[in-house]
């Protein structure tokens, strides 16, 4: 494997509750290589959506280290974290949380409002996004007036706008019917294989997971069989 | 779409909320701007280059308190003072007390030479000067009743035990009150038998003289049974504000309450819509928006919905004082109603103040709180 593009070192993470400390992670080392589809499985509870965050620079871990692209995610301040989201980080969600009032194409530009990137330019980038995605026909839907399926696809390519290093989807197809699901794995794979994004997924559907190149399972904030 | 266009999406989500908080806005910026332009009106007389030359003397104790009126030849000899007339409120009612103006006995051969600001037909004032029963009376006033010249009008005495029979003579214009009615100070005398005077109306010879005026009709009447204040007529006329007690106060007190609650509002409506938001704020921050910019688009939202609803407030007291006459809506209560730059930028600076501070609390914790915690909000 080339250089990681994530290398995780003995990472944990512990919520405080109250007088209670309740651990996500417990010691976590793994790497993530350049252009692999990584899924993140285990049960409820197990630490994969925790490990994901951390991953993703939403959350900081308590102990340890996660570096991305030679940036150690937890050194980075919240205005410095939130730069480097913009850059490095595109995020699907399971909810695909969409804005409402904003159409598909307006959805999907939101991510490049905050570059210095002109009208015309963000309107290529946002119409190749949406092509990739098959979604060119639905550029003026609000999010209500579009399937799950297609919802999700929008959110897909409001992730890859930036063209981001890591693309990282918290249970895509937890929201989707079968057959939406399987467009959503597909996309995703194709985004793997032929763009050569890097993705980590994070599911506790095996039959989502066998899209992956390669299964980390975790279980009560452990890797099993060392990731 | 740009920022700006994001901010208005996120605005009109809501439309009849956005509305309401709108409409609520305009209405207590109305309120507040009525209110000030009101006691703009009632405390800040316009003061013009003839009126600074004119003073009143009034006795010394209240204006309730009259004067003899063997004073005016002794004040008419005072160095510096050009003309003096008497000038008594009369306090008369015009068929009913609801039909309140105000009416002066004066002298009528005196009163349109201090008097200079207004502009009157000569030959009307020249039989008002010959005729002892004669008026003249301010086109707003001649409006208000529908009263032409010629026309003869009762006043029934209510300070003063007399019935005066006036005729109109004449119509004046302009000055700073057109409403009120002037008549003959000798036919009061003939009707009271009283001779007395409520103040006198000094012409001063020019401004230099002013001050002196005043110091010396003072020190002439000092040692006297009723001792006089002079002042200025500005001065004068901001005594009538303390006849309604603190009216500045009680304004003010209100403008309060009006913003306090205009602030609520707002505050109100911010909160709601940035709790609908939570996720929706926690997506943003997940796609790279810092702090700054996430409070920046909550600050803008709420600073725009305020500045809508203060310019709707300001148009609408503007459109008040333009089209609707509220000297006779007040019942001749405010002569004029004119609603300044001044008082529009202060409604308009603290609309969108109010906006400003409505929103940083709700604002402040939506940045501060987690990008975890605002997913999980609705997940």
């Amino acid at each position: 494997m080339d250089q990681p593009i994530v290398q995780i070192r003995e990472l944990s993470k512990v919520y405080q509750h109250g007088d209670i400390e309740v651990v996500a992670l417990n010691g976590i080392s793994l790497d993530i290589g350049r252009g692999e589809f990584v899924a993140l499985m285990g049960p409820s509870g197990s630490g994969k959506s925790t490990l994901l965050h951390i991953i993703a620079g939403i959350d900081r871990p308590s102990n340890g280290r996660c570096v991305v692209e030679g940036t150690d995610v937890g050194d980075l301040s919240e205005t410095e974290l939130a730069a480097w989201r913009k850059q490095h980080v595109g995020f699907v969600f399971q909810t695909f949380n969409l804005i409402p009032v904003l159409t598909a194409f307006e959805n999907v530009e939101l991510p490049l409002l905050l570059t210095g990137l002109s009208a015309r330019e963000r309107r290529d980038h946002v119409e190749a996004a949406l092509e990739l995605v098959g979604l060119a026909d639905r550029m003026r839907h609000l999010p209500r007036q579009l399937s799950g399926g297609q919802e999700q696809r929008v959110a897909i390519a409001r992730a890859l706008v930036t063209d981001p290093t890591l693309l990282v989807a918290d249970e895509p197809t937890g929201n989707l019917d079968a057959h939406s699901a399987a467009d959503v794995l597909a996309l995703l794979q194709t985004l793997n294989r032929d763009a050569g994004k890097t993705v980590v997924m994070v599911t506790h559907d095996p039959k989502a997971a066998a899209h992956a190149r390669r299964m980390v399972h975790l279980e009560k904030g452990e890797l099993l069989n060392g990731g | 779409m740009t920022i700006p266009g994001f901010i208005l999406r996120n605005a009109l989500r809501n439309k009849r909320r956005l509305t309401l908080t709108v409409l609520s806005v305009a209405l207590s910026l109305f309120l507040f701007t009525v209110l000030q332009t009101a006691l703009r009106e009632l405390s800040q007389p316009q003061l013009t280059e003839q009126s600074a030359l004119r003073l009143i003397v009034r006795h010394k104790v209240s204006l309730a308190n009259v004067l003899p009126s063997k004073y005016q030849s002794r004040i008419a000899r005072v160095p510096g003072v050009k003309r003096v007339s008497r000038l008594t409120w009369f306090g008369g009612i015009y068929i009913d007390e609801s039909n309140f103006f105000a009416q002066f006995g004066c002298d009528a051969n005196a009163l349109f030479d201090i008097l200079t600001e207004v502009t009157t037909d000569p030959e009307q004032v020249a039989v008002f000067k010959r005729e002892k029963t004669a008026c003249m009376v301010g086109i707003k006033t001649m409006n208000r009743f529908g009263w032409k010249v010629g026309q003869k009008v009762t006043l029934r005495g209510t300070i003063y035990p007399a019935t005066l029979e006036l005729t109109i003579r004449g119509v004046y214009h302009g000055g700073i009150d057109e409403t009120n009615l002037f008549f003959h100070h000798e036919y009061l005398d003939e009707a009271t038998g009283w001779h007395v005077v409520g103040c006198y109306w000094i012409q001063a010879a020019n401004a230099d003289a002013v001050a002196d005026v005043i110091q010396k009709v003072d020190a002439m009447f000092s040692s006297s049974a009723a001792e006089t204040k002079t002042e200025t007529e500005r001065a004068f006329q901001l005594t009538f504000l303390s006849w309604f007690g603190n009216v500045k106060f009680l304004i003010g007190s209100i403008c309060s309450v009006i913003v306090f609650t205009m602030m609520l509002v707002t505050a109100s409506t911010m909160s709601m819509a940035i709790r609908e938001r939570t996720r929706e704020i926690a997506v943003l921050k997940a796609l790279g928006y810092n702090g700054g910019q996430i409070f920046g688009l909550i600050l803008a939202e709420s600073f725009g919905l305020a500045l809508v609803g203060g310019l709707i407030g300001c148009v609408g007291t503007w459109f008040l004082a333009q089209n609707v006459d509220m000297y006779v809506l007040s019942h001749g209560f405010f002569v004029k109603f004119e609603v300044t730059p001044h008082i529009v930028s202060a409604g308009l600076l603290i609309a969108t103040a109010m906006g400003v501070v409505s929103c940083v609390a709700p604002a402040v914790a939506s940045v501060r709180a987690s990008v975890l915690d605002g997913l999980r909000e609705l997940d």
